[in-house]
């Protein structure tokens, strides 16, 4: 029986060279497209997914590390697009060239995950390895912070 | 673009079997009712409904001139479809700066659309179509703003007139109001979608008349990105993304020195991988955007073919760029404006202005060359077929995509089928599409669709950098402190040098911006130091207003400094010395977005020890900005606190894009002023990746505020003009709060 990976509630085969990296078994085998390849060195966050749940870059993770773990991309943070951060970045219009935001909010999301009321220090080193050369730091900061205060209210 | 690239480009395209594809075209206007029947034949969409097009002079099909037909393209459509649905092409391309919002909402404006019902569509390669794609130069607003204005109001007239018809009343008894026509008499209402087709038989007016300024519902308001919503669900596509069946990938390597020959490359360990389909060599295209060579692997994933690559054993001969070395080739530069250079510009008497002089002073400011670095890296799909080329791509001017491969594979521009693809950001980089040209050549050599996707590495190494460079200033002033002489020398290997490989240092064009600046000084001398090219040069978002702006924005508070002023009332003095009558709009909204600026920092406040604010403003690519930037210094610690930005660019479009723009200037602005750099050792570049070309991260992220002048001036572009004012500002910031004046960009490099 071969290896099987979980993306976004499906299963599928790893049936690939055991050294490639989750990015390209998304994009170039699954064609999962939402995750973006940025530097290839785990330095800009670009390709951030979760790996059950946890804020990983798949550029430098090896997707036979992965049997049998469950992955989340950008495409399956939610249903509809309703996750409280994806709502919160389209009310402060983060977007510049759009090309980093999967990878920042999939990190936002993982901080949240464990840390539904980060102070701005949190927010501020947890976001660090996410590069946005457009600049879109400011409304991404907000928007992190919308997204806290709208779970903490759920809570 | 700048005057003096279009001029060099031009220069370089007449010379050249391959036509140009920059030169724009006036914005005069004409309308053209497009047969609805032909069109819909010809685009194949198969509902009914009002479609038409603004037309600009075609420039491209001279040779047809004559026929009316022809003398007239249509370059953006608007679809009104029968159920009200309403399609509008942006001919100008995406990166995220906002065009493809900004320009639909002011054909929507005038339409008296209802945005909701809007839906935006990027247009294919076609010039004869939709006018100049090439996106660059701040222009697209500038140009399109009014074209585009003129096709919503043709088309809210045609609208009325039908809804007339029907009512059998005067069109003056009917105005437009969100996406209806209303009968003034009798509040009855017709609908767009209703009214399409009946106003796609009414003749388009020549000159419908535009809406006041306190019309506009889109136009100065704040609006969302069109298609933001896909970006946050991983659904907006973009050039590396395209997938097509059949679909191999390919990774390359480039000779690292410019003008360096492939000698020999050894493929079997590469050619043994399981995966690797073929080792493509590509030979330098000869065209100042296209490739310089390369070796590329092809195999069934991206991530194979880079593997695969680093096993190929290549020998490349280096030629005569393997001396350069930027660290000695910027003391160089500094020597070469330390000097006595060529004379570009002399006005007044400067020896006597300086023998007169009560004071004088001068500096030499220096700065690296960078790299765009764009978040996506350059890739693109290409499809060579026997009688067809398809393209997607992110790119900056699909025309010379159309051009350069046209010529490559020997057909006509025509033929090559380019889909403008959204850009992950681009910066001035992905104008040149020498990666696009590189996946046609593999995917002609190895007979299938190939996506090409440089590594960040390759990207960071195979670029077309903004210019090192070197400036001195030497200035004279009188007891009460006025600027009596100006000495500028300039050295920075040129654009032109992509162009013309034999120059050999800046030429008149190049210094019109310090040329005709607008600081009123009577006597003036520039000069032109030497500075060949190493390395091919390009230009980055805001080109040479970086430096010139760092150069003129710095010396102006050390002047004021010197002459013991407050640098705000200096520049204003120095603005009211300019007695030029066709400057004087120049040297007032100069002075207003410095004004706004230094309000919203709170100028002239008392701050705690260690903290300091320094302000800026330069004028560039027609549009004005000012920065004060507040800093907190401590030690070498340079913690950026409050930016304000006043921007004037006329009316503006959109004022959440405007903002957008502006916080992310400065967010590029600071990486330059502070980290990122260049470096070139025997030839090559020494940078690879973002551990050693550090681009600014959310910690350094200050508080910007932007304050935008309220303006009925024609709009001018922002994509570029906000970078120039940051690093002055922070230079006189990091002054005031401590005392020590960087002069050189990056203030803190990396040792790479
Ligand atoms: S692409 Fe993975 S961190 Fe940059
Ligand atoms: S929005 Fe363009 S890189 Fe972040």
């Amino acid at each position: 029986m071969s290896k099987t990976i979980n993306v976004n509630g499906i299963e599928y085969p790893i049936d690939v060279d055991e050294q490639m990296p989750l990015l390209w078994f998304l994009r170039d085998k699954l064609e999962f497209t939402g995750t973006k390849f940025g530097c290839g060195n785990g330095l800009c966050g670009a390709c951030t997914v979760h790996v059950d749940g946890q804020a990983t870059r798949s550029c430098i993770t090896p997707v036979s590390t992965l049997a049998n773990k469950n992955i989340t991309t950008i495409e399956g943070l939610s249903e509809h697009g309703e996750h409280p951060l994806q709502k919160a970045w389209l009310e402060n219009n983060v977007p510049q060239c759009g090309y980093c935001q999967a990878g920042q909010i999939m990190n936002a999301a993982s901080l949240l995950a464990t840390n539904s009321s980060p102070t701005d220090d949190e927010i501020v080193s947890a976001m660090q390895g996410n590069i946005c050369r457009c600049g879109t730091y400011q409304r991404i900061k907000k928007a992190i912070r919308v997204a806290a205060d709208e779970l903490a209210k759920e809570v | 673009m700048n005057k003096h690239i279009l001029d060099a480009m031009s220069a370089y395209y007449d010379a050249n079997p391959i036509e140009s594809s920059i030169v724009s075209q006036p914005a005069t206007i004409a309308f053209d009712n497009v047969s609805r029947r032909n069109f819909l034949k010809v685009a194949g969409i198969a509902s009914s409904g009002l479609v038409m097009g603004v037309s600009l002079p075609s420039f491209a099909g001279t040779a047809n001139k004559g026929s009316a037909a022809a003398e007239f393209n249509p370059n953006a459509f608007i679809h009104l479809s029968e159920n009200g649905d309403t399609l509008i092409y942006c001919g100008r391309c995406e990166m995220g700066q906002g065009i493809s919002t900004a320009l639909p909402a002011a054909v929507a404006d005038e339409m008296e659309a209802d945005w909701s019902k809007v839906s935006i569509e990027q247009a294919d390669g076609n010039e004869a179509k939709f006018g100049s794609q090439a996106t660059g130069g701040s222009a697209s607003i500038r140009k399109m703003f009014e074209p585009m204005r003129k096709a919503g109001a043709a088309a809210k007239e045609m609208l009325i007139l039908a809804a007339a018809k029907v009512w059998q009343v005067n069109a003056s008894d009917c105005y437009a109001e969100n996406h209806f026509v209303i009968n003034k008499q009798n509040q009855q209402k017709l609908s767009y979608g209703e009214l399409a087709t009946l106003a796609a038989n009414i003749e388009v007016p020549i000159d419908p008349k535009l809406k006041s300024k306190s019309q506009y519902r889109y136009i100065g308001k704040a609006l969302d990105r069109h298609d933001q919503g896909k970006v946050v669900v991983g659904k907006r596509v973009y050039g590396v993304d395209t997938k097509l069946p059949g679909m191999k990938y390919a990774a390359i390597v480039h000779c690292p020195v410019l003008g360096g020959k492939l000698k020999s490359v050894d493929n079997s360990q590469a050619l043994k991988m399981s995966g690797v389909i073929d080792v493509v060599e590509i030979s330098p295209i000869k065209h100042p955007f296209s490739s310089i060579g390369a070796v590329a692997v092809v195999a069934d994933n991206s991530w194979t073919a880079q593997q695969a690559v680093k096993q190929l054993k290549i020998e490349w001969d280096l030629g005569a760029n393997a001396v350069y070395n930027t660290q000695e080739y910027k003391a160089q530069l500094v020597k070469n404006v330390e000097t006595e250079a060529q004379l570009v510009t002399a006005r007044g008497d400067i020896k006597k202005a300086f023998s007169n002089a009560a004071t004088t002073l001068s500096a030499t400011y220096t700065g690296g060359h960078l790299s765009h670095a764009p978040m996506e890296p350059n890739a693109s799909v290409v499809w060579v077929q026997k009688d067809s080329c398809e393209v997607w791509a992110s790119t900056q001017s699909p025309a010379d995509i159309q051009k350069v491969l046209a010529q490559y594979l020997k057909r006509k521009p025509e033929d090559i089928n380019v889909h403008v693809m959204m850009a992950g950001g681009a910066f001035g980089r992905k104008f040149k599409c020498d990666y696009v040209h590189e996946a046609a050549v593999i995917s002609e050599k190895i007979n299938a669709p190939v996506q090409l996707t440089w590594t960040r590495e390759e990207d960071m190494r195979t670029g077309f950098y903004h210019s090192i460079n070197a400036q001195h200033i030497q200035a004279s002033m009188d007891e009460q402190g006025k600027v009596t002489g100006w000495l500028h020398r300039a050295a920075f290997p040129s654009i032109n040098t992509l162009f013309d490989a034999s120059v050999s240092r800046p030429s008149k064009n190049n210094f019109s911006e310090i040329d005709e600046h607008p600081f009123g000084i009577k006597n003036y001398r520039s000069e032109s130091g030497e500075s060949p090219a190493h390395t091919r040069i390009g230009w980055y978002r805001a080109v040479y207003a970086i430096f010139y702006g760092f150069a003129m924005g710095t010396f102006a508070d050390e002047l004021a400094d010197k002459a013991q002023q407050d640098t705000v009332k200096f520049l204003h003095s120095i603005y009211d010395a300019n007695t030029n009558a066709e400057q004087q709009q120049n040297t007032k909204r100069s002075k207003a977005v410095l004004d706004l600026a230094a309000k919203g920092a709170g100028w002239g406040k008392k701050l705690p020890k260690g903290e300091g604010i320094g302000i800026a403003v330069h004028y560039s690519f027609r549009s004005y900005v000012a920065m004060a930037v507040h800093v907190k210094v401590d030690g070498d610690n340079i913690k950026v606190l409050n930016v304000d930005c006043a921007i004037d660019c006329g009316q503006v479009l959109n004022t959440d894009g405007a903002t957008a723009q502006m916080e992310g200037a400065v967010v590029m602005g600071m990486s330059l002023a502070l980290a990122t750099e260049i470096t070139f050792r025997d030839g090559a570049v020494v940078n690879s990746n973002f551990h050693d070309y550090p681009v600014m991260r959310l910690k350094d992220m200050p508080k910007v505020t932007v304050h935008i002048v309220d303006s009925d001036e024609k709009p001018t572009g922002l994509g570029e003009p906000g970078v120039s004012p940051f690093a002055p500002a922070l230079s006189n910031a990091v002054y005031a709060a401590s005392g020590k004046r960087y002069r050189d960009l990056p203030f803190k490099p990396l040792k790479v």
